[in-house]
């Protein structure tokens, strides 16, 4: 006997350090993967789309279309379509959640505000591109420096009673400081917690700056960190909308909802 | 008439440099000049040639930074660059140089600049509404003549003034025209096309060849209106470009919003419309219709720069605008904090999409500019279905 299925959409988004893919159909999202994207960005959305479609139970062929974003979209020759991450992750959010207005996506190498139309499609944006601070580059080097993992640096920081104060923001600069804070005797978390309300800062007055409407929705991989989210909540006076996916994985599966979108 | 130019700004300047020579072997002499406030009739009165020296490339850059920081305008250093390297052809052969008092960096950056040529600059009042600018202004004119006459060694008379006047609002007209069949939806000339042939036919020595050549294109255009031969697809978003970055050879956002699937339709600013319709009123007396006509170019660093914002808000009407393009480079203190305002414009009174990029003249960020020109395409494209647009016929 065959089962008829429906049609399947993917969504690719490969950005500086991490790959990401998510399979829709019209009932909802079927799986997702994230893998690192290493030096080869085709290669990355390759494997992270066989792995989603692995998941899934599907063949390649069973995808009806493909859309790219992130950085490497550019070099993603298997896609129907490239879409830059600013429009998915605009798509991706709103689909998770129809209330949000603005977006927060703090990525591999850069962050970015987005603020959407009624009808979810971007009406304007602000970005960071200039340099790695307050980016997930930016945390795994302090999170070396601090010897911790990334993951632990959001759970530490949270003890924090009295953060420490980070005057650079610089990838460069901030690292040196942390390893003199680290030997003038202060502590891990405060540290960590120094670090957050740092980024929080910077990206925060870029979301001032664009103006924010809520509800406002905090995406990209350095939203999973929850010490970073807890300072930019607090900065901008503002909580974060729930979002009930993993928001690392917005981008793809707005790439996702606009393959099934474009094909009607 | 082909309307494509292969030749990069440096193939452009070697050809120039070369019909130089030979007029100052013959006995021209040559004006060296470097904004849109220096009045060129001066010259042309005198019977000299100008020749503008801006740098717009990167690779001269690295020298000036021996002598300038680094965190200066690009402009500026390429500018210094070109003054300084010996590998210029342009800049040995002129006479004489002239600046003007812009902005900061370049005033300073002449000071070292005149070590190498006799250079005169003009002091631009920066409030051109107040009654005491065209006075001021006016004297700085006459000033100027005489460095010219000084240094070129001809007298400029006013019948030499009238008719250089006369010579260069023709060309104006001309260019103005070639500009305005640009409102036709879609375009029958691409931005960055359009922007390679009038920065290579600028470079002529020859003025009735340089009108010759403008009279050719802009009957090409007309013949191919006429034809309903376009240069592009009418999906195609329409983009208004503002401040800097559209001449050759510092073209690189102007390039990538083409590449990405844009058109550029209209320039506004240096290199666009509005310095080209403003004519210098022939009726006045000359020297005070000159000093007039220039102090009513809108650079960022007059305040209030109102008419800049006027012109913006004219030309998003007259050519169908989808969006705005706001182009400043690093460090240009003036154009950056004015982009708030021309979003504000753009975003507030039209609800058009508005990208400010702020940039230099390397390739270096051209990967991230890239998803920002795509994102500024896509908010147009993807987003904003209820703005429908209209065909304008002219």
């Amino acid at each position: 006997m065959k089962i008829i299925r429906e049609p399947v959409f993917a969504g690719i988004d490969v950005g500086s350090l991490t790959a990401k893919a998510v399979l829709v159909d019209k009932g909802g999202i079927l799986s997702h993967a994230i893998i690192d994207t290493g030096a080869n960005p085709e290669k990355a959305g390759k494997t992270v789309f066989d792995k989603a479609l692995g998941k899934a139970g599907y063949r390649r062929e069973e995808v009806r279309q493909i859309v790219g974003t992130g950085y490497g979209r550019v070099s993603l020759s298997f896609v129907d379509k490239a879409i830059t991450e600013l429009t998915c992750h605009a798509k991706g959010v709103r689909y998770l959640n129809r209330g949000i207005m603005t977006v927060i996506d703090i990525g591999g190498q850069d962050s970015k505000v987005i603020r959407l139309n009624r009808d979810g499609s971007m009406a304007d944006f602000a970005m960071n591109d200039r340099c790695a601070a307050g980016t997930g580059r930016f945390l795994e080097v302090m999170a070396r420096a601090l010897e911790v993992g990334l993951e632990e640096l959001g759970r530490i920081s949270l003890r924090s009673r009295k953060p420490s104060l980070i005057n650079s923001m610089c990838t460069v600069f901030a690292e040196s400081e942390v390893i003199s804070l680290l030997a003038s005797g202060e502590e891990k978390e405060d540290v960590a917690a120094g670090l957050h309300l740092g980024i929080a800062k910077r990206v925060g007055n870029l979301a001032k700056r664009l103006g924010i409407k809520e509800r406002v929705g905090f995406v990209g991989g350095v939203a999973k960190n929850k010490g970073l989210r807890d300072a930019l909540e607090s900065f901008l006076g503002i909580g974060f909308a729930p979002i009930v996916e993993d928001p690392q994985i917005t981008g793809a599966l707005g790439a996702a909802v606009l393959a099934s979108e474009t094909h009607g | 008439m082909e309307l494509k130019q292969d030749k990069t700004i440096g193939e452009v300047r070697t050809d120039v440099a070369l019909d130089i020579e030979i007029a100052k072997e013959k006995g021209a002499k040559v004006v060296g000049c470097l904004c849109s406030y220096f009045p060129q009739e001066m010259v042309l009165a005198s019977g000299a040639i100008s020749v503008g020296l801006c740098g717009t490339t990167e690779e001269r850059i690295e020298l000036a930074e021996e002598i300038l920081p680094a965190d200066q305008c690009p402009m500026v250093k390429a500018t210094y660059g070109r003054a300084i390297s010996g590998t210029c052809l342009l800049f040995p052969l002129a006479d004489c140089i002239v600046g003007e008092t812009t902005c900061d960096g370049r005033k300073k950056m002449y000071e070292l600049m005149s070590r190498e040529k006799p250079m005169h600059v003009m002091e631009l009042p920066q409030m051109p509404d107040e009654k005491e600018a065209l006075v001021h202004w006016t004297a700085e004119v006459r000033k100027l003549k005489s460095f010219i006459e000084y240094h070129v060694g001809e007298e400029i008379t006013d019948k030499g003034l009238r008719n250089a006047i006369k010579q260069i609002n023709e060309e104006r007209r001309l260019l103005k025209e070639i500009h305005r069949c640009r409102r036709y939806h879609p375009v029958p000339i691409m931005g960055l096309d359009l922007v390679g042939l009038s920065t290579m036919f600028s470079y002529s020595v020859n003025r009735e060849i340089y009108r010759k050549q403008l009279t050719m294109l802009l009957e090409e255009l007309k013949q191919r209106i006429a034809r309903e031969e376009f240069a592009c697809s009418p999906e195609r978003p329409r983009i208004l470009w503002t401040g800097l970055g559209n001449s050759l050879g510092c073209d690189k956002v102007l390039r990538l919003v083409e590449e990405c699937g844009g058109v550029v339709v209209c320039q506004e600013g240096c290199g666009g419309i509005t310095r080209i319709e403003d004519m210098v009123d022939e009726e006045k007396d000359p020297l005070e219709a000159i000093a007039e006509r220039y102090l009513r170019v809108t650079c960022s660093c007059m305040t209030p720069n109102t008419r800049r914002f006027e012109d913006i808000d004219r030309l998003i009407s007259e050519y169908s605008i989808q969006g705005v393009i706001d182009l400043t480079w690093q460090s240009c203190h003036t154009f950056n904090i004015e982009s708030y305002r021309v979003g504000e414009l753009v975003k507030g009174k039209y609800g058009l999409p508005f990208l400010h990029v702020v940039t230099d003249f390397s390739q270096s960020d051209i990967g991230q500019l890239r998803v920002r020109v795509e994102g500024f395409l896509e908010q147009i494209t993807l987003g904003n279905k209820d703005a429908s647009h209209k065909c304008l016929q002219c």
